[in-house]
């Protein structure tokens, strides 16, 4: 099927934008202002990787603190030239930035860079969920049985990175100085949630801890969540306490 | 929600930002009169911004102003927007809802910037097929704004102004009149903003919209990163004399000023319509 004229020219146009400027396009435009037709191009060109440079730089301004602003905006220029966005909403885009950090060179010296990103990634996906309403730990308690499926709440995030990220994300967010971190050394597990606000929360997990809420979010029954786990019967208790008072768990069903 | 205060004619607002959540949230008493948010900003969220917004609703009437639309795009309006879009209008009862006259890119390759349409008949039979299909899904009617621009189509067979009104005319919608994109459109390509303005039928303008743009040169830059410039007032209030019941918006988006700096913005445009039809000897 033939294109119409506007399909060609709205075509042209975004191949202008995100790679090379057309030459159809430019002997179709005259420029404003006393640009020429290639300069008033070059106007939306420009726009183009400036706009998706600081939505990333929003969601990943701890990577961005780490990286310094030279390599975060070789890092920006580089994906945003291989990852069209293709969602209607800037603030969507950047997933699969931390992967592609930890695949460039700047790796070497921060090693932890793509787990940082996740973790940046993570907190923005729940800073726009809807704060849940978790059991009272009373009435968690009272309906909890160890053949009991709890349901976690959607604001809630179970993260396993392979880096201490934590202490270097959360280190002063309102600040936009260079972080130099120091240490990130050995694997680290943590739980994200909103306790009924819109306010974030986060701990650090164990492995076990991590392993039984990971089973509970996998809809296993709390006695093989906890079994699973290897948690022991302390370990279970503070597990159960946190989880309570956390407000993560908004059902119980069964058991 | 309880009933928000009522739309009044000519009321002067300023666009929600989220820099100033911690002066707003205090629910201080305001010069402005309404809020005007980013529908992209609130439609995929659930936590804090919508908080924000809904209780802001409480206090202020609220309209809804998108980017993302592309009512002017071959490939339609994306009906995952439309749904959301919708849902956050059911929550929030904004007393309009506005996008651009524009393309932003295709589905495949959103370039998230307001590209101009050429202005032709194609593009307008295209952006009456896609505004027919917002308004279905929204159950509103829109009000689509006039853009800064800094190229032309060779193939245009109108000027930007009878585009604007036959796009309106032709959907069935109505006109946010960006007074600052018509100002910098007109330096740009060299038609004076004067008989732009003058040529909008009142009847079909719903708001208007006041920003600042930066001079590069070679051209000017819609930025709205600096108060309205002294020929943009004059032109507001060349508009108000004819639109004396169109709410008045002014959009702020980069380097945005702290709370007090931006309602002394809203404040001059109320006074400029004041002496526009209420100073003025009859």
């Amino acid at each position: 099927m033939s294109s119409s004229p506007l399909e060609r020219l709205q075509r042209r146009f975004v191949r202008s934008v995100t790679f090379a400027a057309d030459a159809d396009l430019i002997a179709a435009v005259t420029g404003g202002g006393r640009l020429s037709a290639a300069e008033a191009i070059g106007v939306y060109r420009d726009a183009y990787p400036a706009r998706l440079t600081e939505a990333l730089g929003e969601t990943y301004e701890a990577c961005w603190r780490v990286l310094g602003d030279e390599e975060f905006f070789a890092a920006a220029r580089d994906f945003i030239a291989r990852a069209p966005s293709r969602s209607y909403n800037m603030s969507d885009y950047g997933e699969g930035f931390p992967e592609f950090l930890e695949s460039r060179p700047h790796a070497e010296d921060a090693p932890f860079i793509g787990d940082l990103a996740r973790l940046e990634w993570a907190f923005l996906r729940l800073f726009h969920t809807r704060a849940h309403e978790g059991l009272e730990p009373a009435a968690l308690a009272a309906a909890a049985g160890s053949e009991s499926i709890l349901r976690l709440g959607a604001a809630c995030v179970l993260l396993s990175l392979k880096h201490s990220v934590y202490g270097i994300w959360k280190r002063d967010r309102a600040d936009d100085t260079p972080l130099e971190p120091t240490e990130w050394d050995g694997a680290q597990r943590l739980v994200l949630y909103k306790r009924g606000t819109n306010q974030i929360f986060a701990r650090e997990l164990s492995v076990p801890e991590h392993a039984a809420l990971t089973a509970l979010a996998q809809g296993r029954p709390l006695g093989a969540a906890l079994d699973t786990a290897g948690l022991d019967e302390d370990g279970a208790r503070e597990l159960f306490a946190f989880a309570a008072d956390a407000r993560l768990i908004v059902a119980v069903v069964g058991g | 929600m309880k009933t928000a205060p009522g739309v009044r004619a000519g009321m002067t607002g300023v666009g929600l930002r989220s820099v100033h959540y911690p002066d707003l949230l205090g629910r201080p008493s305001t010069a402005v009169d309404w809020f005007e948010a980013i529908s992209e900003n609130y439609m995929d969220s659930e936590g804090r911004p919508l908080e924000v917004l809904l209780k802001i609703r409480e206090d202020y009437p609220v309209a809804l102003h998108g980017v993302s639309l592309s009512v002017g795009g071959v490939e339609g309006p994306r009906s995952d927007y439309l749904r959301r879009l919708r849902r956050l209008a059911d929550r929030v009862d904004p007393f309009l809802v506005s996008d651009h006259l524009c393309f932003t890119g295709a589905h495949a390759s959103n370039v998230h910037d307001l590209l101009p349409l050429p202005y032709t008949e194609e593009a307008i039979v295209t952006v009456a097929r896609n505004v027919a299909i917002a308004q279905d899904a929204l159950g509103r009617r829109l009000a689509l704004e006039n853009v800064s621009s800094y190229l032309s189509y060779r193939e245009s067979v109108m000027t930007e102004w009878e585009f604007l009104i036959a796009v309106a005319r032709r959907a069935d919608c109505r006109i946010l009149l960006d007074v600052n994109n018509a100002y910098v459109s007109a330096r740009n390509h060299g038609f004076a903003a004067e008989d732009y303005i003058d040529a909008v039928p009142a009847e079909l303008v719903a708001q208007i919209h006041l920003g600042g743009y930066s001079d590069m040169g070679t051209f000017l830059f819609d930025t709205h990163s600096r108060a309205p410039t002294p020929p943009v007032w004059e032109l507001y209030r060349r508009a108000v004399r004819r639109l004396p019941d169109a709410p008045t918006l002014i959009e702020w988006d980069a380097d945005i000023p702290e709370w007090a700096g931006l309602e002394a913005q809203a404040v001059q445009a109320r006074a400029i319509r004041r002496e526009e039809h209420e100073l003025k000897p009859a």
